[in-house]
């Protein structure tokens, strides 16, 4: 275990450091260690710390937005020493979110994107009011795994269940797996649109995408 | 009225202030409540439930002042920032109305500022706060807040359905929804006996469509007061200034709120506390809106109870009732739905804690966070007002240590979210009473309160 590159990326996360990140993360390359143990085995850690934190508010949105840019800047380091770049983050997918249509609600979606990404996802944040075909061309386009959708209001909510339908109906269903979430949002409406996921708030959230990411 | 001159200045400045990516403006309000909260000394004191401190709330209202002008205000649509200056809001603040007549005929109520330990008691609403209420309940619902008393004004509920369908919002289903809300909330006023109460609307309309449809011939008037927010955190919208500018022009009252989000870009306690009040101060300017409502949210309980959201509350409810006229609310957003003790628990927190936080208009109640279908009712809300009415005039260090104890009985359900019964389990649809059960809840809990030293009226 290499202790000072540990130290540095946990110092790093924690007070937005990117270049300093970024540094560590070369002098280590240089050094001759594997750029996959660098990203499984100190990172990955690293941002599960940061997630878990925020799951216990001991930290908040603009720590995790800082962490989420010392995530980027490393993997951005590290992405071209790998030849089989499929092996970074295996198992994690890419995810396109959204607030779904009519509903201008944010910070709910933000928390759990970028929870998301400091856990070792792809995400495309298509931001809010997004209409239902938006998420669809956009997982096409980026070849996601997963489609998450998020409403803080009753009368947004029917679009999950139209974008679900829309799948089926143009035969795509197989393609993406789904998950909502939100305020008003239960387990019984994602059930009852045929959702395969859903998370009661952005620490599920990525629970759920972590799991249906495995299947 | 003098406060909605400013029209075109603020469609000028959506148009033409300073360009900013969303997420950079994020990063900006974060920053900037960041070095606010060191420069003028902002500190959350975890052992005291409400702020206590006069010169705390002082210094809180120039951070917030301070952070409305080096921020302004973010436009969505035009991806520009509203910017204004400190002596356009200050003047915006002057013209600001203190008292405001709300409802029509013998429903008329007067609401008025106060200030923090003010005797005078405050106005109250009463609603399911757009909470999805079954349509077949939703009059016998309204109704069941209308028909109290000590309720001054209502606010109503969203439907579950529309004439058994989805309630799209954006589509001309939103239309329908808006024009339901007005047949179906004025019914329940007709009924209760208050046909000039005023009606807090159109919950219905999350997007300016609603709005427009409902607040037209036959819809709801000029005294119902009509609902335009800002977006977490600080942002706006054509969405949002179509209602506005719809509203001024139809000579509305508008009835603002912001919920910083604890957490969030805001951050911690501190943090919420300075966003609310520099919410409600470019709301005052940017909205021209008569009453000015916060409900800062719990990322993960949904609501405003929590005791870091509590003393929030109270210490930018201090630092605007101290520092300026304006009509302030503050609504109350338990995780507890009717039926359980923890319900009137947080109800009497939050209450108390605006009440003596100078607020003048006491909102709620939104039970279950207001997500959960039908799990709502008038008893609550009747629970909510007598609890204003009786801390009035009650020192800030008294009602502290009542919230500590309170705070014992909800705070560790919080993430249970016991959100009770819904509506038909708690009241009789026949005499429109609450049942013995909620009924007795309701008694045994006011007891107790009454032996701790709160004096119903």
């Amino acid at each position: 275990m290499n202790r000072e590159l540990l130290d540095k990326l946990q110092d790093a996360a924690a007070n937005g450091e990117v270049e300093k990140a970024a540094a560590a993360t070369k002098e280590a390359l240089a050094a001759g260690m594997d750029p996959i143990d660098i990203f499984e085995n100190y990172l990955v850690p690293v941002m599960d710390q940061v997630g878990e934190k925020f799951g216990r508010l001991e930290i908040f949105l603009p720590d995790l937005m800082m962490a989420a840019d010392v995530a980027k800047a490393v993997k951005e380091v590290i992405e071209p020493s790998i030849k089989d770049r499929a092996t970074i983050g295996e198992g994690r997918s890419c995810v396109v979110l959204g607030t779904v249509m009519g509903d201008v609600h944010d910070i709910g979606k933000n928390m759990v994107s970028l929870l998301l990404e400091v856990n070792g996802f792809k995400v495309i944040d298509l931001g809010t009011n997004v209409p239902v075909f938006d998420f669809i061309k956009a997982a096409e386009k980026e070849q996601a795994q997963i489609i998450a959708m998020s409403s803080l209001l009753t009368t947004s909510m029917p679009y999950m269940a139209e974008l679900i339908k829309a799948l089926e109906e143009t035969g795509k269903r197989k393609n993406w797996k789904v998950v909502v979430g939100g305020g008003p949002v239960s387990p019984e409406w994602a059930k009852s649109i045929g959702a395969d996921g859903y998370g009661k708030d952005a620490r599920e959230a990525v629970e759920v995408c972590r799991r249906l990411s495995v299947e | 009225m003098r406060s909605h001159t400013r029209l075109l200045t603020v469609l000028d400045r959506a148009e033409n202030g300073p360009m900013l990516e969303e997420r950079e403006f994020d990063q900006l309000v974060a920053n900037t409540v960041r070095e606010l909260t060191l420069k003028y000394g902002i500190k959350y004191n975890r052992q005291e439930a409400i702020n206590l401190s006069d010169d705390l709330a002082d210094r809180l209202f120039e951070a917030g002042m301070e952070l409305a002008t080096r921020v302004g205000v973010y436009c969505t649509s035009t991806h520009r920032r509203l910017i204004f200056s400190e002596a356009e809001i200050r003047e915006a603040l002057r013209f600001a109305p203190g008292e405001l007549e709300i409802g029509s005929g013998l429903d008329r109520v007067i609401i008025k500022n106060r200030v923090p330990e003010d005797p005078r008691i405050p106005a109250n609403t009463g609603g399911p706060y757009g909470t999805p209420l079954t349509e077949d309940l939703y009059t016998y619902i309204m109704q069941s807040y209308v028909q109290e008393p000590i309720i001054d004004a209502v606010v109503n509920g969203t439907f579950a359905t529309i004439y058994g369908r989805p309630p799209k919002t954006h589509t001309p289903w939103e239309v329908l929804l808006a024009w339901r809300e007005v047949e179906l909330s004025k019914a329940a006023a007709q009924r209760a006996g208050r046909p000039g109460i005023s009606l807090g609307c159109v919950e219905n309309a999350v997007t300016e469509i609603g709005e427009l449809s409902g607040t037209s011939y036959g819809g709801f008037t000029p005294v119902d007061w009509h609902h335009v927010c800002f977006t977490s955190e600080l942002k706006t919208s054509y969405a949002l200034l179509i209602k506005v500018a719809h509203l001024i022009q139809t000579g509305c009252i508008i009835h603002d709120f912001c919920n910083p989000i604890y957490g969030g870009y805001a951050g911690g306690a501190e943090g919420v506390a300075m966003v609310a009040v520099a919410g409600v101060i470019l709301m005052a300017v940017v909205n021209m809106s008569t009453t000015h409502s916060i409900c800062p949210t719990h990322p993960f309980f949904e609501s405003d109870t929590a005791p870091e959201i509590v003393w929030a509350i109270s210490a930018s409810q201090q630092a605007l009732n101290r520092n300026t006229h304006l009509l302030t609310t503050v609504m109350t957003s338990p995780v507890s739905g009717p039926g359980t003790e923890s319900l009137l628990y947080e109800a009497a927190t939050i209450a108390t804690a605006a009440t003596v936080s100078g607020t003048a208009r006491i909102d709620g109640v939104r039970s279950g966070a207001g997500v959960c279908q039908d799990h709502v009712s008038g008893l609550e809300a009747r629970f909510n007002a007598e609890i204003s009415h009786a801390v009035a005039g009650m020192p800030r260090e008294q009602a502290n240590e009542l919230i500590k104890e309170w705070q014992q009985h909800y705070v560790p359900l919080l993430d249970k979210k016991p959100v009770g019964q819904s509506f038909t389990e708690v009241y009789d649809l026949k005499t429109l009473r609450p049942k013995d059960h909620w009924q007795k809840i309701y008694d045994e809990v006011k007891e107790r309160l009454f032996k701790q030293g709160v004096q119903f009226k």
